[in-house]
């Protein structure tokens, strides 16, 4: 047996383990389809951030990768990555100077609306979302050169944290973009139409991007 | 004899290791082959090999805490992730001394670095052996391309080297496998550099199995998955794993000993020639010596300029074969962190299947021929093509469906080049012994003292501004060219501390490797170079290390050594 198969049915198995083993082969293909949240994303319970952090942080993860044809931040648990990531892999400021930012950005909703950010309509949120974005955008692209420790305000943070939890999960890597495990070859020039499914390969990320 | 005696004793089991160990075992003689870190056997002992992306936590990235205890690995940017830490030193544990930033970046375990090398693997050339004597720069190689030429064949025909004759002088032509093949736009490159500049570009020469090898069957052919330095399952790659030590393990002569370090060579005054090493059990800490008519030391670089340093006695006081004041001195490496990048359109119809372990390389060509520059030597470059991913979104405004729908895109083309230049021997550049700082068993570390002085810091200004030119030459728009800080070690090639020459006074190692002073006693990793040419080093090690081997076993049966 290949590996790449050994690794499907792996695959499989534990997705029939997590439903109970009481599931047909095409259920179970349904799921590898991206049909269903993986169970921690529905049941996610913050670690760093408070509850109210959470859902801040939740709510912009899902409106800059939203549920489409495709599952969404939320359904990959984007939030409770952007929340493991600040305790383990980022420092000390990093964290407080996310905080920060995450306060300055509901304080926003309450002054231009009166309410904290979750209890804006949806589209006062992608409204806030788009402005906060497009400005620190502008912002980092003003930089001539670009700072060698650059610190990325919490819109920013958040988006790049949302586009590698999301991009790197099985859904993002294998729903929206193309993914083989063992390609066997390497077809060098190709038309995009006949390079698999003509989507965008998937690809780790290990840097800054 | 008692039962800790061998015919002959390897240390270290990478690149050079495992060829010493493949030979020396081949040629009949009962081997000891000693590795100062954990067992790693092949494939069951890859625990990140077969694992997809999003089974790793934090999308592979590696903590904080993770990053501070393999700090020097960290500095390369890509070696400490959750699918590759396990391969790399704790610097928490085996500290070092840096005068100025020197990233010496190590792996402890049987295998070493052949695991997480990057099997890019090209020949030096007659101008690369000559270079000092005719510069005037340190010594003379002892030996010529014509020396090596056969044992270059040789271990490209048993490791697997996929590439493309070129007939080009300063990269001779070798035993190759088929070429892997280059995309649109580095075959577009490729035409444009030759016709506007007349320079090569080729297709990077690696340890891959591009076609199944007759006397290995046991390893696979490579299957594009690009994930080479978690090990390979398939062992389609070089390494002492896949194909060195099986050798070895297969003619029944080799006792390997994990968790063994070596840190000293035993000297007998009377007969003029080391009978062993000590060793020092890194679980029960238990020391213990083993006896051997021929010792070969292949503990990388620094390792084995290490238990040279360490190995003390009434006619070696400056460290073990020491008469010249070399050791420690010289180091190389290669400078790189240096290049340029440029975006290309006109190919956005095309695309690629499959991820390709290889880039392109362009060998050498300024100081060759007519050129003449402003400094000695030159630098080659690496690089490739490939289309942009959702990385680039990073900085596009969009949000929503739409970046949901650009990311799914493949993205614009790229062509980076990164180069690879020669760093001179300096006798000032150099690795002691600090007493001041112990590792985990209580032993003293090294100190590192090493500078890019005149004529690297000359070279790099045509490194970063040729790297410019050709894509701009290309067509290619967006052309940017970069310059970022190294340490040296930083290329992971450190070499020099115990060099060939033809003179003991100025030199540790002769013709053959052996230390001048001690003929029985063979050095054949890195740390034997003379000088470092640009080429990625691997291959000259394993070359250099059969032929001693070869020269070892015929000294034995001459009664010499």
């Amino acid at each position: 047996m290949s590996l790449d198969n050994m690794n499907r049915r792996q695959v499989l198995q534990r997705v029939a383990y997590l439903m109970g083993g009481a599931v047909s082969a095409p259920a179970v293909l349904g799921l590898l389809n991206g049909c269903a949240p993986k169970q921690e994303a529905s049941n996610w319970q913050p670690v760093f951030f408070s509850k109210e952090q959470g859902a801040i942080v939740a709510e912009v993860a899902d409106i800059i990768i939203p549920r489409t044809k495709t599952p969404g931040a939320k359904d990959v648990g984007v939030p409770g990555f952007i929340d493991t990531m600040l305790k383990d892999v980022y420092e000390q400021d990093d964290r407080d100077r996310y905080l920060a930012g995450l306060k300055e950005f509901d304080d926003a909703a309450r002054k231009a609306h009166g309410k904290p950010f979750v209890e804006l309509s949806k589209a006062q949120q992608i409204e806030q979302v788009k402005q906060f974005n497009d400005d620190a955008i502008a912002t980092e692209l003003s930089y001539d050169p670009r700072p060698k420790n650059l610190k990325r305000p919490f819109i920013l943070l958040t988006r790049e944290l949302t586009l590698l939890g999301f991009f790197c999960s099985e859904p993002g890597a294998t729903q929206v973009l193309q993914y083989v495990a063992v390609p066997g070859g390497f077809q060098a020039c190709v038309p995009v139409t006949e390079a698999g499914n003509g989507k965008a390969w998937a690809s780790e990320a290990m840097g800054r991007f | 004899m008692n039962e800790n005696s061998y015919d002959a004793i390897v240390v270290g089991t990478g690149i050079s290791g495992g060829w010493a160990a493949k030979e020396l075992t081949e040629k009949g003689l009962k081997t000891l082959v000693l590795d100062r870190g954990r067992m790693v056997r092949h494939v069951q002992d890859y625990p990140t090999a077969t694992t997809d992306m999003w089974d790793f936590p934090y999308a592979g990235r590696a903590t904080a805490e993770e990053m501070k205890r393999h700090e020097t690995a960290a500095r390369t940017g890509y070696a400490i992730t959750q699918a590759t830490k396990h391969w790399w030193v704790d610097d928490t544990e085996f500290p070092y001394t840096e005068k100025q930033r020197f990233d010496w970046i190590r792996g402890y375990h049987v295998g070493g670095r052949s695991i997480m090398w990057g099997r890019q693997s090209y020949r030096w050339s007659p101008m690369d052996f000559e270079a000092n004597a005719k510069d005037g720069i340190a010594v003379d190689w002892p030996i010529r391309y014509d020396d090596l030429a056969p044992w270059y064949d040789h271990v490209e025909q048993f490791i697997g080297v996929s590439g493309q004759n070129e007939g080009s002088a300063q990269l001779p032509d070798g035993k190759f496998l088929p070429p892997m093949e280059m995309n649109c736009v580095e075959k577009h490159f490729k035409q444009q550099v030759s016709d506007k500049m007349g320079r090569l570009v080729t297709i990077g020469r690696v340890a891959h199995l591009t076609a199944p090898l007759a006397h290995s069957p046991q390893r696979g052919t490579c299957q594009y998955r690009n994930m080479c330095i978690r090990g390979c399952p398939y062992g389609a790659y070089f390494s002492s794993q896949s194909s060195t030590l099986p050798a070895a393990e297969k003619t029944g002569n080799m006792t390997l000993k994990p968790n063994s370090i070596v840190y000293e060579i035993i000297y007998d005054e009377k007969k003029e020639r080391a009978t062993g090493v000590r060793v020092l059990d890194a679980e029960t800490r238990q020391q213990t010596d083993y006896f051997a008519k021929v010792i070969f030391l292949c503990a990388s670089t620094f390792g084995s300029t290490y238990i040279m340093m360490n190995s003390t006695s009434s006619r070696f006081p400056n460290g073990f074969g020491n008469d010249s004041g070399e050791l420690g001195c010289n180091i190389m490496d290669h400078q790189l962190e240096i290049g340029a990048r440029a975006m290309v359109d006109g190919f956005d119809d095309k695309y690629y299947t499959g991820r390709r372990p290889n880039g392109i390389y362009i060998p050498r060509y300024r100081n060759v021929g007519k050129d003449k520059r402003d400094y000695l030597r030159g630098f080659g470059y690496q690089g490739g093509a490939s289309r942009g991913g959702w990385t680039g979104l990073m900085l596009d405004t969009k949000i929503g469906e739409e970046l949901k729908d650009r990311a799914a895109e493949p993205g614009p083309w790229y062509m980076g080049l990164g180069g690879f230049g020669e760093i001179l021997p300096y006798h000032e550049n150099r690795v002691t012994m600090d007493t001041s700082k112990k590792d985990k068993y209580g032993m003293p570390v090294l100190a590192f003292d090493a500078v890019l002085r005149q004529n690297e810091l000359a070279m790099r200004k045509d490194m970063a501004n040729d790297a410019a030119e050709m894509l701009e030459a290309a067509g290619y728009r967006n052309v940017r060219s970069y310059d970022r800080e190294m340490g040296i070690g930083l290329g992971i090639h450190e070499m020099g501390t115990a060099r060939m020459g033809r003179d003991p006074k100025t030199s540790v190692l002769n013709a053959f490797n052996q230390v001048h002073a001690c003929k029985n006693v063979y050095v054949t990793d890195g740390s034997c170079m003379t000088s470092a040419a640009c080429q990625n080093p691997s291959l000259t090690y394993m070359a250099l290390t059969a032929r001693a081997c070869n020269h070892a076993v015929e000294e034995l049966k001459r009664m010499n050594i």
